[in-house]
């Protein structure tokens, strides 16, 4: 199994990089979880990682795309430059969320 | 490893890292018959080798499945496999046995079916993906264990297999090879499905062995029983999402839409793939606009279990199946509504007009309808109105393989697309000689570690060639959109991989979506388009 090491921590990730254990989510962790996706957090990442991370606090799933997209103000093509992945595989990996599920 | 010509269905036993690789891949129409122009296999990795069974041809479907720690542990797993197959053939398979024994005894090989099978065609006629090398190999574990004379002879009449762990888990990998899309049942001269072989297998797997693909079970239909969708979608969460789509609908067409919700007697219930909220939400929002437009009487449920259609059960396990699709009835009888009605989800149709039919018996039974008669219904008496120049460029229609070959539901499709798409065209074979889109029975979903190559480039590459096929007049022209109508969650989802997989979206314009989002895009009244690729 894939793993990261943060500080004093070494947490599990799962195959496609995603945390094993979402509670173990810090801001160093997101840090250390963005180096993986070769992505340098910004003002403007953390500001798509915050709302992530409320609206998956409030409802226990990831908002739709375009909700993200809307409530951001920021197309999904910025959305794509400062997360290269993707808001799925890149935004929601970087703010802890699950990986998604179903047929999405 | 061994040559993919001559390969047998006994080497599944065989003790080598990986019996054969897949490097006779069919070739491609133009454009995509250039060197470039597709993306190699990547490597399999070596942890990969030693936790998971990458020794049937190196792809990894069942992600559940590791190599076991000690000799008892691999002995129960051998011992469970036996027991579960025993069981299906007992009576206590009584949905299955009738067919699955048929298909047991009266194979002739006469190899029709492989001349029907996508995945076999696409892979250049690899042994490992013949239809019947997976129902062969079955047979002899069968006739080993469960034969007087397969018992007493063994090899002698055809017996010929190891049964161990390595052997057993390549055939559930096998069974993960196949879309259960029964193209190969219908060409059978004898009425044989082989489909029946690899649902079978991955059944033993899954409800014996307790290992079945996390997309499908543990991160499927077990989060479904407990929010009430595989996509976790939680009553809260389902409203926030309504209400946020009534808002863009508003923005988008002008049309003031209010969802209804949890309406008792209503006519109709619609159901959709919850994950069309997620990824598509323009797709439900299309259905509640001509909805509306022609007045039906029909609600939405919010209710657990009521807003998600999908049942991944029928794919690799049978109580899963039965306990959400009892779910499902009882909410539609809570509510009191006439008839369910499926939206754009193929194997929600299945599910729920088919197999859960003979689930639900006496007043648990909801009768169960797929929207594409009603909608055709709804065109044809002309309830709903179009202006046909609005979707003036290419499209082409997929068949989803439950809807159309599983159902027969072939004409009302096609009858709405002639009138509202001026250039729309047939792919070769259709109807009900359709291709899967290579994403069937889960594998439009099954992303960990390298199966997704497995999908784009092998299963999903006969429906590849036949969408490049379809618009060969004008794929190298890029100022010219095309669409490919996929009126199926994960057809949909599936094309979409192929699409950015191929890079045809961005080199050739070509995009994907449903049935309902063209006929919207249609609506006289709407002054700009509702398809987001035609607002450039």
């Amino acid at each position: 199994m894939a793993e990261i090491v943060v500080g004093t921590l070494t947490l599990a990730l799962d195959e496609d990089g995603f945390l094993e254990n979402a509670d173990e989510w810090n801001e160093e962790v997101a840090l250390a979880l963005a180096a993986t996706e070769e992505v340098v957090l910004t003002e403007e990442h953390w500001e798509l990682i915050n709302y992530l991370r409320n609206y998956y606090a409030e409802y226990n799933v990831a908002p739709m795309v375009r909700k993200l997209v809307k409530d951001s103000g920021k197309s999904l093509q910025e959305i794509y430059a400062l997360f290269p992945s993707g808001p799925g595989k890149g935004a929601c990996k970087i703010a802890g969320l699950p990986k998604p599920t179903g047929c999405v | 490893m061994h040559d993919a010509k001559t390969l047998k269905p006994s080497d599944l036993g065989r003790q080598e890292e990986q019996l054969i690789v897949v490097d006779n891949l069919m070739p491609l129409l133009p454009p995509y018959d250039q060197p470039g122009m597709e993306r190699p296999f990547g490597e399999v990795k070596g942890a990969w080798r030693e936790k998971y069974c990458t020794s049937l041809d190196g792809f990894v479907g069942i992600d559940t499945l590791q190599r076991p720690k000690t000799k008892e542990e691999e002995k129960e797993f051998v011992q469970k496999f036996l027991n579960g197959l025993e069981k299906i053939l007992s009576d206590a398979n009584n949905g299955m046995l009738q067919p699955l024994l048929l298909s047991l005894e009266y194979c002739a090989k006469c190899n029709t079916c492989s001349e029907a099978c996508h995945v076999f065609q696409a892979s250049g006629g690899n042994e490992l993906y013949r239809p019947i090398f997976r129902s062969e190999a079955l047979r002899k574990m069968i006739k080993k264990y469960f034969t007087p004379s397969g018992r007493l002879l063994g090899r002698f009449v055809g017996a010929d297999i190891e049964v161990n762990w390595e052997s057993i888990a390549r055939l559930g990998e096998l069974a993960y090879r196949c879309n259960l899309c029964r193209r190969c049942a219908q060409t059978c001269p004898l009425g044989l499905d082989n489909s029946i072989f690899a649902k079978e297998i991955r059944k033993i797997f899954s409800q014996e062995l307790g290992i079945a693909p996390s997309p499908l079970h543990a991160k499927g239909s077990m989060i479904q029983l407990k929010t009430g969708s595989s996509t976790g979608i939680t009553k809260p969460a389902f409203l926030d999402m309504l209400e946020f789509m009534e808002e863009d609908i508003e923005e988008k067409t002008g049309k003031k839409i209010k969802f209804p919700l949890d309406k008792e007697g209503a006519d109709i219930l619609l159901i959709h793939n919850a994950g069309e909220f997620m990824a598509w939400p323009e797709n439900p929002a299309a259905f509640a606009i001509l909805f509306e437009e022609a007045g039906l009487n029909w609600t939405l449920s919010t209710e657990l279990m009521g807003y998600d259609s999908v049942n991944y059960g029928i794919w690799y396990d049978d109580t899963q199946a039965k306990k959400i699709a009892l779910q499902q009835f009882q909410t539609a009888k809570h509510l009191g509504v006439r008839r369910i009605v499926i939206g754009e989800c193929g194997h929600a149709h299945k599910a729920a007009a088919v197999t859960a039919d003979r689930m639900a018996v006496g007043e648990d039974k909801i009768p169960v309808e797929s929207f594409l008669p009603l909608l055709w219904d709804l065109v044809r008496t002309g309830r709903l109105k179009f202006d046909p120049q609005k979707n003036n460029f290419p499209v082409t229609l997929h068949d989803p393989c439950n809807v159309v070959r599983q159902m027969g539901i072939v004409q009302p499709q096609r009858h709405i697309l002639k009138q509202i798409c001026p250039q729309f065209r047939e792919m070769t074979p259709h109807g009900v000689d359709n291709y899967c889109c290579g994403g069937g029975s889960g594998f439009a979903i099954m992303n960990s570690l390298n199966f997704g190559q497995f999908r784009d480039k092998v299963s999903g590459r006969m429906k590849f060639n036949q969408i490049l096929g379809a618009f060969q007049d004008t794929i190298e022209d890029p100022s010219i959109p095309k669409y490919v109508c996929a009126p199926c969650s994960n057809c949909k989802g599936t094309i979409r991989e192929l699409l950015e997989f191929y890079h045809t979206t961005e080199k050739f314009n070509v995009h994907y979506g449903g049935l309902v989002e063209l006929m919207v895009n249609a609506l006289p009244d709407l002054e700009k388009p509702y398809l987001e690729f035609l607002q450039a």
